[in-house]
């Protein structure tokens, strides 16, 4: 099926919020239960110690072949083969992404354990996605275009607003929680999880499946590490604790049911990651707390929420969230510029120098060096025609292997999925 | 490509097979196509189709010798 990318990228971005959501009321059952209610520490423990579990299992069967490809090629990510050993090249991302990941389930769970509503677990974490663009703009010398910042910040401002809980309730030590772990560890995590997303392993692009059954494993041994220093120092039985409630049936159930949900919604968003960056991914994401919505009305069904308030302010307030959540994602998706530059060079430089000074070209999304009319054929994004210009245009004039080269803008595309 | 005819023809040309991406662009030519072929006789058998597809003046190939790519 040939598609439009900006589409794919969105709808990635939309269905990985979506189950998001609906795992994040899963948690809030689970959290709730006696074995991991005071015990956030057990809590992230059996999440990984399960999910370790469920992760390999469903990526075996996905590494099942029907037809000459791999389930999970066909159905999640076609650049995924089968299930595979962790390359060199990848294991200091993965081991910074499970540092991260591990660190930041333990606050979560913490956070989830106090307050039972998701909307309002949720919240403040929206706030990761300007933690990411000044992280992005440091890392990866990307200065945020002016779209970007405003767009960023009407989306934040808007979870905050969508997210107040109309249960009423506002507890200090869990959004300090977000602020001082849930956030900054979420923003290296996915800053980590891209740079795994677009690297080449093979000469085959990552997969989001074998990025995420990694990272999982990862994730798990550092929350193990995590426990037992901590229960040495503090005399603690936590990791014993999550061992128990682990192998009890019911609970095994439940949080193969969290884990389970949650692997299809992480393999999506890491996917999506490699088409856009992290700060617009997590914008996108913020849409998790409409999603967020239906499920908190579940719960409140299932007796798990105390009752929402119905104050007309607060849902005025809630609902002007949303709108700004809506209006922030569309315009992250309208400013955006695509270009092909035809490029013809100078013989006396070798290809591969010149190729290589085209790829540093931040904006540049792919350099081809083809036989024909030309020698090579760059494609590049950028949010507005000036920085296309200002970024992309100047450093190539300033190549001196290049002859001529001329622009062409993408005025619409569509791709095969 | 011949004028007003492009939207039918980018339609026909999302139904051959061995096309990865189609792309309108705005200057010398008016629409780039990337095609995923096996060989030489494959890559004829594209550039074929699309020279018959209606609207289509004059086709252009290059041939992508190396890559590096985001994705």
């Amino acid at each position: 099926m040939i598609i439009r990318k900006k589409y794919l990228f969105y709808v990635l971005a939309i269905t990985s919020s979506f189950i998001a959501a609906a795992v994040t009321g899963i948690d809030s059952f689970v959290g709730s239960q006696p074995a991991f209610k005071y015990d956030p520490w057990a809590f992230a423990f059996s999440l990984f110690f399960i999910g370790a579990i469920i992760t390999f299992l469903i990526s075996l069967v996905l590494s099942i072949k029907f037809k000459g490809k791999s389930i999970g090629g066909k159905v999640l990510d076609p650049s995924f083969k089968q299930l595979r050993m962790v390359q060199k090249s990848e294991i200091k991302y993965h081991f910074v992404a499970g540092l991260m990941n591990a660190i930041n389930t333990v606050g979560y769970c913490a956070i989830v354990s106090m307050v039972q509503d998701p909307s309002v677990i949720l919240s403040f974490s929206q706030i990761v996605i300007l933690y990411l663009l000044l992280m992005e703009s440091i890392t990866d010398k990307d200065v945020p275009t002016l779209v970007e910042v405003q767009s960023s910040v009407i989306v934040a401002f808007g979870a905050i607003l969508a997210s107040i809980s109309l249960t009423g309730e506002f507890q200090l030590l869990p959004i300090l929680l977000v602020f001082l772990v849930v956030n900054p560890t979420w923003a290296i995590f996915s800053i980590y999880q891209r740079k795994l997303k677009i690297m080449k392993i093979n000469n085959r692009p990552n997969d989001s499946i074998n990025i995420r059954f990694w990272n999982v494993a990862f994730s798990f041994l550092f929350t193990a590490i995590i426990l037992v220093i901590f229960d040495l120092f503090t005399s603690g039985g936590h990791l014993i604790a999550g061992l128990v409630a682990s192998i009890n049936p019911y609970y095994f159930l439940l949080l193969a049911l969290t884990m389970g949900t949650t692997y299809f919604s992480y393999v999506l968003y890491i996917r999506s990651l490699g088409m856009g960056k992290a700060s617009v991914n997590n914008a996108i994401r913020a849409s998790t707390i409409i999603f967020a919505i239906p499920f908190s009305i579940i719960l409140l069904k299932m007796g798990v929420i105390t009752d929402f308030s119905t104050d007309p302010v607060m849902l005025i307030i809630k609902v002007i969230g949303m709108i700004l959540i809506v209006l922030g994602i569309v315009s992250f998706a309208l400013a955006v510029v695509k270009a092909y530059i035809f490029i013809t060079v100078k013989t006396g430089t070798p290809l591969r120098e010149t190729m290589q000074k085209l790829w540093d070209i931040r904006g540049v999304s792919h350099v081809t060096i083809t036989s024909g009319k030309y020698d090579f054929i760059v494609k590049v994004s950028t949010r507005t025609l000036m920085k296309g210009y200002e970024r992309i245009i100047r450093k190539i004039e300033e190549i001196d292997a290049i002859k001529k080269y001329h622009w062409e803008s993408v005025l619409k595309d569509w791709e095969k999925i | 490509m011949q004028p007003g005819k492009t939207d039918k023809a980018i339609k026909e040309m999302r139904e051959l097979g061995n096309i990865a991406k189609i792309s309108i662009i705005a200057g010398e030519y008016d629409i780039v196509v990337r095609a995923q072929v096996k060989n030489l006789e494959e890559l004829l058998e594209v550039t074929d189709k699309l020279q018959m597809i209606e609207g289509v003046n004059k086709t252009t190939t290059q041939i992508i010798e190396k890559e590096i790519t985001l994705q």
